[in-house]
């Protein structure tokens, strides 16, 4: 009697939780996404607020209504996501696909909008490591020698990978000091020689170029101005060589933004060959975290695409409305991230 | 006893609390939230207020934005409650994450050595005050 087990208490066994399986794992995926992106943004603040110098948005050339326009462009394309779900549950497989292919359009924009973005960095020298980056932490010798370096590369033709190997052998050069004097003589001479050559070369441009007088007049004087700097022998004076290159730097990259009423051109802007290194503090930091944080997200925008390509043929109805909402969720944490990145990035 | 047609029928009825109207009425929330914060790019926000201000105005602005999106189109307002199951604990991790970068990263600095701090990428003001040369071999 005792063994006897009591016939009202009737267990039933839930094999899952209250939802289609694919939902549950799209969370339990996002969940994990959640944690690896709050790691990646948490990084990025932790970083950038321990750092000693971080280059201001428009130093890097970061375009701030851009990165507005971007975040309305993902916006409406959560929206448009979401309305394809309610059409599909309405059964308007019609409107569905419109609204499936809006949101595979707009997240094309989106990710043009941020080649065209990468595009502009890389045009300044603004890359997330050596050789291509040519951004310099501080005004010192070595920023001094990779000026002189770049313009002496400039006459004889060579590609970066020799510059790089040339300037890996001048460093070794100057570090010992008995021998430095006799390279910077020789550094000079070669200077001299050369910088009339550049110079020859940036006169050319110069007259060709459909600049106003004005900037032509300005330009000439300013690259005049740098190869005089260069070719000027070293100074033991820090102070004075790190503001005669930071005046350098100003010169080939204006880093303050035009308070005069005219567009403030550099001269690697107006002659984009030149491509001469510039000095930004803290500006390696900013791109290895920047491309790292907007890379990844690339990333996952071009992964929701690929899915939106495929589901675009197929014919959706009340009975398979769960695929696009497993999507939608993705893509509105996709939208999510970029909420976060967008302020961070372009406004702080 | 659960039914298991009922987890169809309540998957049913959460969404329609959803609907257009409310679609849009986020949407359009969304879009003045995002020119909210691109306010702080304005001069006049420079002038009245600080750094800090707009830090903490931006990012309680992306919250509420992320929220909006949480809680709407992903509907997270109206699924059960194994929401908190998964988002609580997500959230969580996520936090201590950060907290854990903090020792080792963002306070990397402060027991730097004079010699690495002379070296270290600092700010170009910092850098001119440095009397001592920094080009000595690395002794």
């Amino acid at each position: 009697m005792s063994e006897e087990h009591p016939s009202h208490l009737q267990l039933s066994y839930q094999p899952s939780l209250p939802m289609r399986n694919g939902k549950t794992f799209m969370w339990l995926f996002l969940s994990t996404e959640i944690m690896f992106f709050s790691a990646l943004i948490g990084t990025y603040i932790v970083l950038r607020f321990g750092a000693s110098a971080w280059p201001k948005p428009h130093q890097v050339h970061l375009v701030e209504w851009i990165g507005a326009f971007n975040t309305f462009v993902l916006i409406v394309s959560s929206l448009t996501i979401v309305l394809a779900m309610e059409f599909a549950q309405k059964n308007k497989p019609v409107a569905t696909r419109r609204a499936i292919l809006a949101t595979l359009l707009l997240g094309c924009v989106f990710l043009g909008v941020k080649g065209f973005e990468y595009k502009a960095k890389f045009a300044h020298g603004i890359f997330p490591q050596k050789p291509h980056s040519r951004m310099y932490e501080r005004p010192d010798v070595y920023y001094k020698q990779a000026l002189e370096m770049r313009l002496r590369l400039k006459v004889s033709g060579e590609d970066d990978t020799d510059a790089k190997s040339a300037v890996d052998a001048d460093d070794t050069v100057t570090k010992t000091d008995p021998a430095k004097d006799a390279a910077a003589d020789q550094g000079q001479e070669d200077a001299a020689a050369t910088g009339k050559t550049v110079q020859q070369e940036m006169y050319d441009f110069l007259k060709n170029s459909d600049l106003s007088d004005k900037d032509r007049k300005r330009l000439k004087e300013d690259f005049d101005f740098v190869v005089d700097a260069v070719k000027s022998r070293g100074t033991t004076d820090e102070a004075a060589l790190a503001a005669t290159m930071l005046a350098v730097s100003e010169k080939i990259m204006p880093t303050h933004q035009g308070d005069s009423d005219e567009h403030h051109v550099g001269l690697n802007d107006a002659f984009g060959d030149l491509k001469l290194p510039v000095v930004i503090p803290g500006g390696n930091m900013w791109a290895s975290t920047y491309f790292l944080l907007t890379g990844f997200h690339a990333l996952h925008v071009i992964v929701g695409l690929i899915v939106f390509a495929i589901l675009l043929p197929i014919k959706f109805g009340p009975h398979n409305y769960g695929v696009i909402e497993n999507i939608g969720l993705y893509w509105h944490f996709v939208d999510l991230v970029w909420i976060f990145l967008f302020p961070l990035l372009y406004l702080f | 006893m659960p039914d298991p047609s009922d987890s169809k029928s309540t998957e049913a009825a959460d969404h329609d609390h959803g609907g257009f109207g409310k679609y849009y009425a986020v949407f359009v929330a969304l879009c003045v939230l995002t020119s909210c914060s691109f306010m702080t790019y304005f001069p006049f926000w420079e002038e009245h207020f600080s750094d800090h201000v707009g830090w903490a105005f931006m990012m309680a602005v992306s919250c509420t934005k992320a929220s909006l999106v949480i809680l709407f189109f992903m509907h997270l307002k109206y699924e059960a409650n194994w929401k908190y199951v998964l988002t609580i604990p997500a959230a969580m991790m996520s936090i201590f994450l950060v907290l854990m970068l903090v020792p080792d990263v963002g306070m990397r600095r402060d027991k730097y050595s004079e010699q690495r701090k002379v070296r270290a990428a600092v700010a170009v003001e910092e850098a001119d005050n440095h009397e001592q040369p920094h080009d000595h071999g690395g002794k």
